[in-house]
């Protein structure tokens, strides 16, 4: 008991792992006790990039010792800055990627060559077409988006220039990477050099494949992340503020259960509109059910929530045990963060697990692939599938009774609109209290779950940290459902857990304290809103001057290392919790903590404690205040005993 | 809708009595679907040259206090 209460900060969650501990059925939690990381690769010093290796190079800590190098002479320092580097353009790859297929998806659209999707969202394929310089004037709707979606796709493939949103950014922003040699120049460009530039014998120099890894980075924020959240807003429509449930307790006896998990929206959103196909409720009802019950896991939970108001099972820890709930009749998953043992899983109850995505294939599950072409019809396919299989229950089912309401949908642009209404849009009230200091800065808070620490706990930790001393916070990923599992995502946890400033604001706007602003590609909405505070003007005319910072408390995936490569190559101070991968080398960690400052004005810092780490960010926010002259003495409130108690109790 | 006051610590420290915040009772059933205002072409045209301003109108540069780009 006391070992599975050790392993989530959520009640629902400890409920089904201690149902699959009796069960006999493994999760990624007994998983993470038996298997501990190797050391020598989690502090980055392993490289296995060529046959005479895997070379271990730890840097020695004493002064004067002779340092060791890899078989073909590399340093620690080249090592550990290779590893790192091959991080972020793992996760530009996952980012690009993703865009891509939401790209070519666009633009099979726009061509009328896909009858499945439309344009929902004109005004966002307008804001586009004038970024991208496309004619708009009275010319047809069609071909406005073709011609918007073909510069889209070159991004991908582009030799050199710049990458178009690249101009989005503060001006002073752009001046820098141009300086600095890290304005990005092409999508697939940027992964390919770093994974050309640290193959054996050619970058041997850390400080630049470090900033070579930074380029990469911004191919991913302000090109491939950027061009999903945008032609997804125009094919889904723009995410609005919407209410929705968090937690496996929007599972339902009674329904047929069907999660989808993984990235890309395009496919949920396909589903959302065949579940509500009477046909297929009564097809539903026929084999028992009282109907179809949809929700959301990982990124397609968020993508989903924010349009549809679509119900989230819950985040990266959680996919496990949502199979273990006995409820699940078939569990879809595309691309991104799903685990291999869900097969092992599922085979312990009747769920049937999908694959849906030509790139990612799990043996030992059936695959059904998402055809754009035939998109409804597959989707039916899947709900039929789920539905057959609503007989075959066989565990028992217990669904925990946790779930709670949650608003989210707070795009860049919705932001904007609620703080300014219609005629008068503008962030400046967001700057204005900013400036007056009921606000005291911004932090994003975004990021996965990791097995290595106490599941959504530092999340929670930080967040409350944060909004108790007035930092209003941004989410997206899984730190987003693990703060809507608390409650942090509504209105009332302004007047609950924020500070008084802060909660002032949230009371006179009616937002929360914490906003959900979507998946992980969607970490580009928080890039265009810090962007948008800089060009309203009073907090400096860079990023890097405004009172705000960047946090990933349990990060795990390589996407999360791009993300915060970007946030700091963007001007933001950036915290990361559980482990650090560069620790096998102090030049390395130095120069991403230290050395970045410099040349980027934004730079990376480590601190396993949330709290801590809060404090530290809260720390640079007053520091930006105070070189910004609006400096007001006040203290620190450390979030006691007694309010997290309230909030367990809640 | 009833009115809650509140007691809070104003800025010179002393207590003070004012409005809390006030909610709708119940939930919302449908997003707030603020976009659609909008309707026409030259209606979205117009927001995003001051709504959206910050990149696209031709007098507003906000803190970037230039008219040539970078
Ligand atoms: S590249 Fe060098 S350090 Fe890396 S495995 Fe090969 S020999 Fe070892
Ligand atoms: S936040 Fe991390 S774990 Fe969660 S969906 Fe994104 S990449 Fe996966």
């Amino acid at each position: 008991m006391a070992e599975t209460e050790a392993k989530s900060a959520d009640q629902a969650s400890v409920e089904m792992i201690e149902k699959a501990a009796a069960e006999g059925v493994e999760t990624v939690f007994d998983r993470a006790l038996k298997m501990k990381p190797c050391p020598i690769g989690a502090e980055g010093s392993c490289c296995k990039n060529c046959g005479m290796g895997p070379c271990r190079v730890q840097a020695p800590r004493k002064e004067g010792a002779v340092r060791p190098t890899g078989v073909c002479g590399a340093t620690a320092e080249t090592i550990s800055a290779r590893n790192f580097a091959r991080m972020v353009a793992g996760g530009a790859a996952a980012h690009g990627d993703h865009a891509r297929g939401v790209a070519e998806l666009f633009l099979a659209t726009a061509k009328g060559e896909v009858s499945d999707f439309e344009i929902k969202d004109e005004q966002k394929l307008y804001q586009l077409a004038m970024d991208f310089g496309v004619e708009i004037g009275n010319r047809d709707l069609k071909d406005i988006a073709i011609d918007v979606g073909e510069i889209a796709m070159a991004e991908f493939g582009r030799q050199e220039g710049e990458i178009l949103f690249a101009k989005r950014a503060p001006l002073k922003r752009q001046e820098l990477w141009r300086e600095t040699g890290t304005m990005p120049r092409g999508i697939d460009r940027e992964v390919v050099e770093i994974m050309h530039r640290t193959h054996i014998g050619v970058d041997q120099d850390y400080k630049s494949i470090l900033k070579a890894a930074a380029r990469c980075s911004l191919s991913d924020g302000w090109g491939g992340s950027m061009i999903s959240t945008e032609l997804q807003d125009i094919m889904f429509g723009d995410p609005v503020p919407v209410a929705g449930q968090i937690n496996l307790g929007v599972l339902k006896e009674d329904h047929v259960n069907i999660i989808v998990h993984g990235h890309e929206p395009l496919l949920p959103e396909m589903l959302v509109v065949a579940a509500q196909d009477p046909e297929m409720r009564k097809y539903a009802e026929s084999k028992g059910a009282k109907g179809i019950n949809l929700a959301g896991m990982c990124c397609s939970a968020n993508e989903i929530l924010m349009r549809h108001g679509i119900p989230v099972a819950g985040n990266f820890l959680q996919q496990e045990l949502a199979i273990i709930t006995g409820a699940v009749e078939a569990m879809t998953v595309d691309v991104q963060c799903e685990m291999q043992s869900l097969v092992n899983v599922a085979r312990c109850y009747h769920t049937k697990l999908i694959t849906t995505d030509p790139r990612a294939h799990i043996e030992g599950a059936m695959h059904i692939e998402f055809e754009e072409h035939e998109a409804l019809n597959i989707a039916k396919r899947i709900l039929r599938e789920a539905i057959d299989n609503f007989p075959n229950r066989r565990a028992q089912v217990q669904i925990p009774s946790q779930s709670i309401d949650t608003v989210v949908g707070f795009s860049h642009e919705t932001i904007n609109y609620l703080l300014g209404g219609l005629y008068r849009a503008s962030y400046r009230p967001l700057n204005d209290n900013i400036i007056n200091g009921r606000i005291r800065g911004i932090a994003g808070v975004v990021g996965c779950n990791n097995a290595r620490t106490l599941h959504d706990d530092a999340h929670l930790k930080m967040i409350l940290e944060l909004i108790g001393n007035d930092v209003i916070v941004l989410t997206t990923g899984c730190s987003a459902m693990a703060a809507g599992k608390y409650g942090l995502l509504t209105p009332e946890a302004a007047h609950k857990y924020a500070g008084e400033g802060l909660a002032s604001v949230c009371e006179a706007v009616g937002i929360p304290p914490v906003l959900h602003m979507g998946s992980c590609v969607d970490n580009s909405r928080i890039l265009m809103a810090a962007t948008a505070v800089v060009k309203d003007g009073g907090l400096g005319d860079d990023i890097s001057d405004l009172p705000a910072a960047g946090a990933a408390p349990e990060w795990m995936s390589e996407k999360a290392i791009s993300i915060g490569q970007y946030f700091v190559a963007s001007g933001v101070y950036t915290v990361f919790g559980v482990t650090w991968p560069t620790l096998g080398s102090d030049e390395v960690t130095r120069e991403l903590f230290e050395g970045f400052d410099e040349i980027f004005k934004g730079r990376w810092d480590f601190e396993q404690d949330p709290v801590k780490a809060a404090g530290k960010m809260i720390e640079h926010i007053d520091k930006k205040r105070k070189a910004l002259g609006i400096d007001k003495k006040r203290e620190r409130v450390l979030y006691d005993m007694a309010k997290r108690r309230e909030l367990e109790a809640a | 809708m009833k009115e809650k006051v509140e007691e809070r610590v104003s800025f010179d420290g002393k207590k003070v009595k004012i409005l809390g915040g006030i909610y709708e009772e119940g939930k919302p059933e449908s997003p707030f679907q603020w976009r659609k205002k909008l309707r026409s072409r030259e209606e979205m045209l117009a927001y995003l040259k001051t709504g959206e301003r910050y990149w696209f109108s031709d007098e507003w540069y906000g803190s970037e206090k230039r008219k040539t780009p970078a």
